[in-house]
């Protein structure tokens, strides 16, 4: 990983990407640290995170946008990263559930999912959690109707949903008492 | 995947339209959420993938009273469900687009990319072919327009050819005392394709106009029923009968989803609770 700062970023976000030779160079910001690789531009965003970044937070499940265990943050918003080429993440800031804890501190909704017991196997918790935290980052006060629709591309064959449910509700009660006590 | 591809990604149109015209063996890719599937199929072999997304051009979401509401080949369907102008003025849109896959693909699906797919059973064709939508087409040859009723030609085939770019969609302005929905059949409630969908609106000149997925080789407008319906005036007995009718103006098939019969059900069935909603909003 190297360090260039913001506006090389911004510049590189716009730049024409025209890759006649079979590698381009992509950079990102991933987790709060820029990252410049040389990649091959059929690479998925998800197996670049996994076998590149060694992120294996996101797995591949369905492969095509069905269950959601391969959701991270992109720019702001949750996407399914299999359905993604890396290279699309040009210059782009993504988060994945290894950005969520702060110096070895699980964050509130994570611990939420462990207090619910929202997981049992655990192999969607890594989407859920980012499909959550997408949904709280945007909408902080959600009602029961948008948790469960902010929810609903991600799947779980083990807790039955009702924890996962409980754990982000209780997660965004948490966050905003936090808020307002800052 | 099988496709060993390059990846271009023009800031401007007119690069794109390059592109377009040089080869036959490039896909465009906006949102991705069909070509990705497709390439990780192997259903394609993709020699160049054009990245639209940084075309200004191309993001255009524009409303201008009067005249209608542009949506450019860059603009994903959350974006349209978040829309004020669409929930107020092509609510049909708005249900459909809400109906449309989960969260994450609608951060990155398109409106365009659902009509280029032309898949018979996509949610967005009838509610769109409810409102006259048309489609502005570019190539290196100059800008066409044509309708989308005119659009589709078949089961995931449209009359775009390989040198040309869908810029975007365009709906005309409905005016006052117009509404519309969507109401489809899925097998589970959820993310599947529709069993069938209906898009109905009643415009302001209390005329009815009726859009329909996933019973024929493309999505319709069944405008023959229509003017039926129409000239019958709208009443719950005409709706009625045009529940019935509307059987013999559709081709349903049997796959995966449903049976040819339950579809025709479903149509009919479907068309009656779009039409009474929209009779009793009104009442
Ligand atoms: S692996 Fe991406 S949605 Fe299932
Ligand atoms: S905890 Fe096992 S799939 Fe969700």
């Amino acid at each position: 990983m190297t360090n260039i700062d913001d506006k090389d970023m911004c510049a590189m976000e716009a730049a024409h990407i025209n890759s006649k030779n079979r590698q381009v160079l992509l950079t990102c910001r991933v987790n709060g640290q820029v990252v410049v690789e040389e990649i091959d531009p059929t690479m998925l965003l998800l197996h670049f995170l996994r076998d590149r970044l060694k992120l294996f937070g996101a797995k591949e499940a369905c492969g095509e946008g069905e269950c959601g265990a391969c959701t991270v943050i992109l720019n702001g918003e949750a996407v399914t990263s299999c359905l993604i080429l890396a290279i699309e993440a040009q210059g782009s800031e993504i988060t994945t559930v290894e950005g969520l804890s702060k110096n070895g501190e699980l964050s509130i909704l994570q611990q939420q999912f462990v207090f619910e017991d929202a997981l049992q196997c655990g192999f969607c918790t890594p989407g859920m959690l980012m499909s959550a935290r997408a949904l709280l980052d945007r909408n902080p006060d959600p009602t029961d109707e948008e948790i469960m629709e902010g929810m609903a591309g991600n799947l779980c064959r083990c807790t039955g949903y009702q924890q996962i449910f409980n754990a982000v509700k209780c997660a965004a009660r948490l966050e905003r008492e936090e808020l307002n006590r800052s | 995947m099988l496709s060993q591809f390059d990846y271009v990604k023009p800031l401007v149109l007119d690069e794109a339209l390059d592109v377009l015209s040089r080869d036959t063996d490039t896909y465009i890719l906006a949102g991705g959420t069909d070509l990705l599937i497709m390439l990780r199929h192997e259903l394609i072999n993709a020699r160049h993938i054009l990245d639209i997304k940084a075309i200004p051009e191309l993001k255009v979401f524009s409303y201008v009273e009067g005249k209608g509401l542009e949506i450019g080949a860059n603009v994903v369907v959350n974006k349209l469900i978040e829309s004020e102008v669409v929930r107020d003025n092509y609510k049909a849109l708005h249900d459909a687009a809400s109906c449309l896959a989960s969260y994450q693909l609608r951060n990155r699906a398109t409106l365009v990319g659902n009509i280029c797919n032309a898949s018979p059973g996509a949610d967005l064709p009838p509610a769109l072919l409810i409102y006259n939508a048309t489609v502005k087409i570019a190539s290196k040859d100059g800008v066409r327009t044509v309708p989308l009723k005119e659009f589709f030609t078949g089961v995931k085939k449209t009359q775009l050819t390989k040198h040309e770019l869908v810029v975007s969609v365009f709906l005309p302005e409905p005016g006052q005392d117009d509404d519309s929905c969507y109401l489809r059949q899925t097998r589970l409630k959820g993310h599947d394709l529709s069993t069938v969908g209906v898009a109905c609106r009643i415009d302001k000149n209390g005329k009815a106009c009726i859009g329909i997925n996933a019973v024929a080789i493309t999505p319709l407008r069944l405008t023959a029923l229509e003017d039926e319906l129409n000239a019958k005036g709208i009443t719950e007995e005409s709706i009625l009968w045009a529940a019935d009718e509307i059987k013999n103006h559709i081709r349903p098939i049997s796959d995966v989803r449903s049976s040819k019969e339950y579809r025709l059900h479903m149509a009919g069935v479907l068309f009656k609770r779009c039409m009474m909603q929209l009779m009793d909003k009104e009442a």
